[in-house]
């Protein structure tokens, strides 16, 4: 009697603990840990002081914080590149070449609007980076609404010619020739971003992206035109059939997603490299999908998400220094919480 | 009829969805070739028995047993290993695939990496025409008409030799000879040994198959009773209690009400002369169709589904584009680019609640808002007010008696039936001034929902609305209608005010005959 009682009792339990979005994370994270963690052992490495490199190198120095925010910065911008367009369920998988974009047109920016006082030729130079990689989202989105291209296809080639044009600029156009990579010339002190904390360096693009990260947010969320984004996504017929134009939509979240990863490129050579170098992308690949794809394409969860990954970054390359783990080893990890997190859904559904 | 031995068995069936009990201790017993009929009001629970049945969920208690056996069925690749098959109320298929493809797909072919299917064609002729079911086994799927998409799922079971066959309102998408097309099929399952699981709303349908009838409501069991016992009013009485007030209803009530008189000097709501609709392949699809719609009338359009209703509808929303004609709004020429006539106030109810109404990922109330983000209070200064939206889906949630457990409930939990009220709550509450296109309106509703949408559309009426009711069901039409059009192949046959109205001359007419 209490025996059959029971069984359903459990379960429920069970199914609510899942259900708990926080939760949920939590769980994923834990699984993923472990995986990774018997790998490491497997390996030969210590799993225990692997993880705790990994997560505590961020917060034991000054340095090793700012650090981590000056990763966040980008993957968050990144993340949002993904998550905005994939409210339309449109894959951007061109936030590189998008924010290499942006790179190039605050690298030209700085350099052509030399003699600016910084009042203007700091908001210049981001709006370049930003405009350019709106651009670079609009190339998509025109595509597909004109002609049905798939806008994975064709935001995967365009990170190719990025790659070209990087290297063009900083071979022929603006090169500079003192250093033995492709690299430009420095753009004008006038447009470097102010910096909060001058050492270790934190750049004042932090807080452009916390209210940027807001807003989107507001735009997703809140407004009329983010609903209609969102509807679309949702079953784009019925979105027609209800009188949004939907391959309007399609293109607004590409352009948005371009703008974002674009701003993040603004922000990288205006806050750190103060030139374009070819190859500045290595450092983010396709962790702005991951991210977003952790996220279930929360613009919400993005920036949290995004912490977590850039404290995991931060951490694995003191893991690799002190330990000799290699840095691969982190995105093991960061692509089995994926993996787990998408896990988690599946278990819950039944 | 003698007692069958029983096959299939369900003890005690709980399921709970994060805190709502769907099941609650349900049983539920299947004869063997026996025709069961499975009724309950709208989120009885009637479909999610019967996906747990498929494996589709799993029960939280209770135990299934077939032939007396107990049974552990955790997909629906066990069940269909057990024999059991299931065709869903909102089934998926490929489109541009053949009907062949179509019903081999994801089975265990022998020839899977050859996809040489001429073995697989001559079987599922064979079939076809031992159990009575007209198909062209070539064409592609997406060219079908509803009703016989329909049969293609049926195939798709039988193909992979169940004996239990469970059928989720399969007769909701059908016109009535595909329902006698349907039920003769079913009489030749039986016979041939199966047995069958049927859900409808359409009492009519389960007093002339169903061996026995198992009442659900609530998520619990009323009754089962063998078809010789049951009745009309006893079974509406089992599914809703006392909810409804059968003498207070539009469709048991036998008033006889006359057609509003239609003042030829009020300008038209709706004007259309001429309507042209072509496909891309070049198919005339409407032809010269024309009528009118005044204030305080409904007109209706009968006729067989795939005459050319879809193609009305969707051009007066502005989804397809006219070949030619004019459509005048209240006396204005419209251009018809772009959703125009949603602009002006146009409230639309699709046929196809899931392709073209609903948002299954997102929030009930996100749903309730669609197609009104831009107006007053939901939206401000383009941002969406969602406290107003929320307050507001509550209260269509207890207008619209739509069974979810709140404004924030994803959308994808509710059942077909509170789908439907869904698209029914939406269209009432944000009226727009004066003109609605309810296409099927009622479909897949239970008895006191559609009582009650039959009760809204003529509240409309009284306040001096127009409505455009499409509708394959002809005693709807013929309860609520001023005016019926009758459509075939894409041309209005005929107009016949209500005092012309007569069943069978608009039977004859939906078969192409010219009044
Ligand atoms: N996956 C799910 N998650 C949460 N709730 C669910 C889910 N599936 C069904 N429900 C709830 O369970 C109840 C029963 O739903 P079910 O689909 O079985 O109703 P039904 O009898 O088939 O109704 P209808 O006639 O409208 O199709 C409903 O209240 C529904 O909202
Ligand atoms: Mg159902």
């Amino acid at each position: 009697m209490s025996k059959a009682n029971q069984t359903p009792e459990n379960k429920f339990s069970v199914r609510k603990l899942l259900s708990h979005p926080v939760m949920s994370y939590l769980l994923a994270i834990l699984a993923a840990f472990v995986a990774s963690g018997i790998f490491i052992a497997l390996m030969g490495y210590d799993p225990f002081k692997a993880f705790q490199t990994i997560l505590v190198t961020s917060f034991r120095t000054p340095n090793g914080f700012i650090q981590t925010l000056l990763k966040w910065v980008p993957l968050t911008l990144l993340a949002l590149a993904f998550t905005v367009p994939y409210a339309t369920m449109k894959f951007n998988i061109g936030g590189e070449g998008q924010l290499l974009m942006g790179a190039i047109g605050a690298t030209i920016a700085g350099i052509l609007l030399k003699g600016l006082p910084p009042i203007l030729m700091v908001p210049a130079v981001l709006l370049a980076g930003t405009l350019a990689g709106a651009i670079w989202g609009f190339i998509p989105g025109w595509l597909l609404y004109r002609y049905k291209i798939n806008e994975i296809l064709t935001t995967v080639l365009l990170n190719f010619v990025t790659f070209a044009l990087v290297n063009y600029i900083a071979t022929e156009v603006y090169p500079n020739p003192e250093v033995g990579h492709p690299t430009t010339i420095r753009i004008a002190t006038e447009g470097w971003l102010p910096m909060l904390v001058d050492n270790p360096p934190l750049h004042s693009g932090l807080i452009l992206m916390v209210m940027v990260a807001i807003g989107v947010y507001a735009f997703t969320n809140r407004s009329t035109r983010g609903y209609e984004l969102v509807a679309t996504g949702a079953n784009p017929r019925a979105a027609g059939v209800f009188g949004i134009n939907v391959p309007v939509m399609f293109m607004m979240g590409l352009v948005i997603g371009g703008a974002l990863a674009g701003l993040a490129g603004g922000i990288e050579v205006a806050g750190i490299q103060h030139h374009l170098i070819e190859g500045m992308h290595s450092n983010f690949k396709i962790l702005g999908i991951i991210i977003g794809l952790i996220a279930k394409g929360s613009s919400l969860a993005v920036p949290f998400v995004a912490f977590f990954i850039a404290v995991m970054e931060v951490g694995a390359s003191a893991m690799q220094r002190t330990l000799n783990i290699p840095i691969e080893m982190v995105y093991i990890v960061e692509a089995l919480i994926l993996l787990f997190v998408l896990l988690v859904d599946v278990v819950r559904r039944k | 009829m003698e007692q069958n031995e029983v096959i299939l068995q369900m003890v005690d069936i709980c399921k709970a969805f994060d805190g709502n009990q769907a099941l609650d201790h349900v049983n539920f017993e299947l004869g063997a070739r026996e025709i069961h009929g499975l009724l309950g009001g709208n989120g009885a629970g009637k479909t999610t028995l019967m996906n747990v049945l498929y494996g589709l969920y799993k029960q939280d208690s209770g135990d299934i047993l077939l032939k007396g056996k107990k049974l552990r069925i955790a997909s629906p690749r066990d069940a269909i290993r057990n024999g059991i098959g299931m065709v869903h109320q909102h089934f998926l298929q490929i489109n541009n695939w053949s009907v062949v493809q179509n019903v081999v797909l994801g089975s265990s072919v022998q020839n899977k990496w050859t996809m040489n299917l001429a073995p697989e064609v001559a079987k599922l002729q064979k079939l076809c025409d031992r159990f009575a079911i007209d198909i062209d086994l070539q064409v592609e799927v997406g060219e079908l008409p509803m009703g016989t998409r329909q049969k293609v799922e049926i195939l798709k079971a039988l193909y992979r030799g169940v004996d239990i066959l469970i059928l989720d309102e399969p007769t909701t998408n059908l016109t009535p000879q595909e329902v006698d097309a349907l039920f003769v099929s079913l009489k030749v399952m039986v016979d041939e040994g199966l047995s069958i699981v049927f859900i409808t709303h359409k009492l009519r349908e389960v007093l002339s198959v169903c061996d026995r009838i198992t009442l659900l409501r609530n998520g619990k069991n009323v009754t089962c009773m063998p078809r010789s016992e049951a009745n009309e009013e006893t079974l509406v009485r089992g599914m809703v209690g006392e909810d409804l007030n059968v003498k207070d209803s539009v469709i048991f009530s036998k008033e006889i009400r006359e057609g509003t008189k239609i003042d030829e000097v009020v300008t038209p709501v709706l004007e259309v002369k001429g309507l042209r609709h072509v496909t891309e392949q070049g198919i005339e699809r409407l032809k010269d169709v024309t009528f009118s719609i005044h204030p305080g009338e409904i007109f209706g359009i009968a006729g067989v589904a795939g005459n050319g209703q879809l193609e009305l509808a969707e051009t007066l929303v502005g989804v397809q584009s006219k070949a030619g004609g004019t459509i005048k709004y209240n006396g204005r020429e419209l251009n018809m680019v772009t959703a125009e006539l949603l602009q002006q106030g146009l409230t639309y109810i699709p046929e196809d609640r899931l392709g073209d109404g609903y948002l299954p990922k997102v929030n009930v109330a996100q749903n309730l808002i669609l197609g009104a983000q831009h107006k007053q209070p939901y939206s401000k200064n383009g941002f969406i007010d969602w406290r107003k939206v929320f307050e507001a889906s509550w209260e269509m949630i207890k207008e619209y008696n739509i069974k979810t457990s709140g404004p924030k409930d994803t959308a994808a939990n509710l059942s077909g039936g509170n789908i439907q009220r869904v698209m029914i709550a939406r269209a009432f509450s944000h009226v727009g001034d004066s003109l609605m296109l309810a296409h099927c309106p009622t479909r897949g509703l239970d008895i006191p929902s559609m009582d009650f949408v039959y009760k809204k559309l003529l509240a409309r009426k009284m306040q001096g609305y127009a409505t455009l009711l499409i509708s394959e069901d002809l005693d709807e039409l013929l309860l609520l209608c001023d005016r019926i059009g009758v459509m075939y192949r894409g041309e209005l046959v005929g107009i016949l005010h209500r005092s012309q109205f007569d069943k069978y001359e608009i039977g004859r007419m939906m078969s192409g005959v010219k009044s």
